[in-house]
């Protein structure tokens, strides 16, 4: 997806700076042509990818960045969050909707991930961290 | 910010919530609010999220974790007018399968 504009944000694994993160995903997202309902879907993926960085992936230390690119293009918003952690398997992760786990009081992340944006993408380099790309596409009744 | 106005009606305890329920602020004030009123043998407790905006994993989580403490003192945590991301995240989650939710608020001081 060819950017138009961006934004790039590292912050250090303080859960009190997912907000700062959250308004820019929202306020890039518009600027790629969301409406407010689904900027907010798309700053919400954002949040949940931030926050698994922040403490899973980083272990909440606040030496440790999470580094985040937020772009608009023609073609919709995409982002990746990279954290300093060893990776995990996203497929490993048990289902919080499974009647025995809805009522888990952590877990729900990657749900929520997956259900605000359309492409959900994980990739991790030894001694880099692990990253994840989220994309929502534009569609006819987000064109501004 | 996240507001928490609190009433009583009879037994129950109404929580007007307002704002977002999201990590390190909402789902922190919600476990502070929910702690007193269980601590005062308050356990029939409504919670008013018509003008809450979002929640995040965190905030969901708070929320099971309120509605576990709750039964676990014998009483109950119910949701009052949740509204659209906060309806469209108890739908995702199944939730609104857990928990027991009312469009009005007479309706819901009854079912305790």
């Amino acid at each position: 997806m060819a950017a138009e504009t961006s934004v790039q944000i590292a912050i250090a694994s303080d859960v009190r700076l997912v907000d700062v993160v959250h308004g820019a995903a929202e306020r890039v997202a518009e600027i790629a042509g969301f409406a407010e309902e689904d900027a907010l879907s798309a700053a919400l993926a954002v949040r949940e990818a931030v926050i698994n960085a922040v403490k899973h992936g980083n272990g909440c230390d606040p030496a440790l960045s999470v580094d985040v690119v937020l772009e608009a293009g023609r073609e919709g918003f995409r982002a990746t969050v990279r954290d300093r952690g060893r990776g995990f398997d996203p497929g490993a992760a048990p289902d919080p909707t499974a009647e025995g786990n809805r009522l888990r009081t952590h877990g729900r992340g990657l749900l929520l991930i997956r259900a605000f944006v359309d492409e959900v993408r994980f990739r991790y380099a030894e001694g880099q961290g692990m990253e994840v790309e989220l994309i929502k596409k534009r569609r006819a009744e987000s064109a501004a | 910010m996240m507001k928490a106005g609190l009433r009583h009606a009879g037994e129950v305890a109404v929580l007007d919530l307002a704002g977002k329920i999201t990590i390190g602020e909402g789902d922190v004030v919600l476990r502070d609010k929910v702690h007193e009123l269980l601590d005062a043998g308050k356990n029939k407790i409504l919670l008013n999220l018509q003008a809450v905006t979002y929640m995040d994993s965190a905030g969901i989580g708070e929320l099971v974790a309120c509605y576990k403490r709750a039964r676990e003192k014998g009483g109950a945590v119910r949701l009052l007018n949740p509204s659209g991301k906060v309806f469209d995240l108890l739908q995702l989650t199944k939730l609104e399968q857990v928990f027991d939710t009312f469009r009005d608020e007479s309706e819901a001081l009854k079912s305790f």
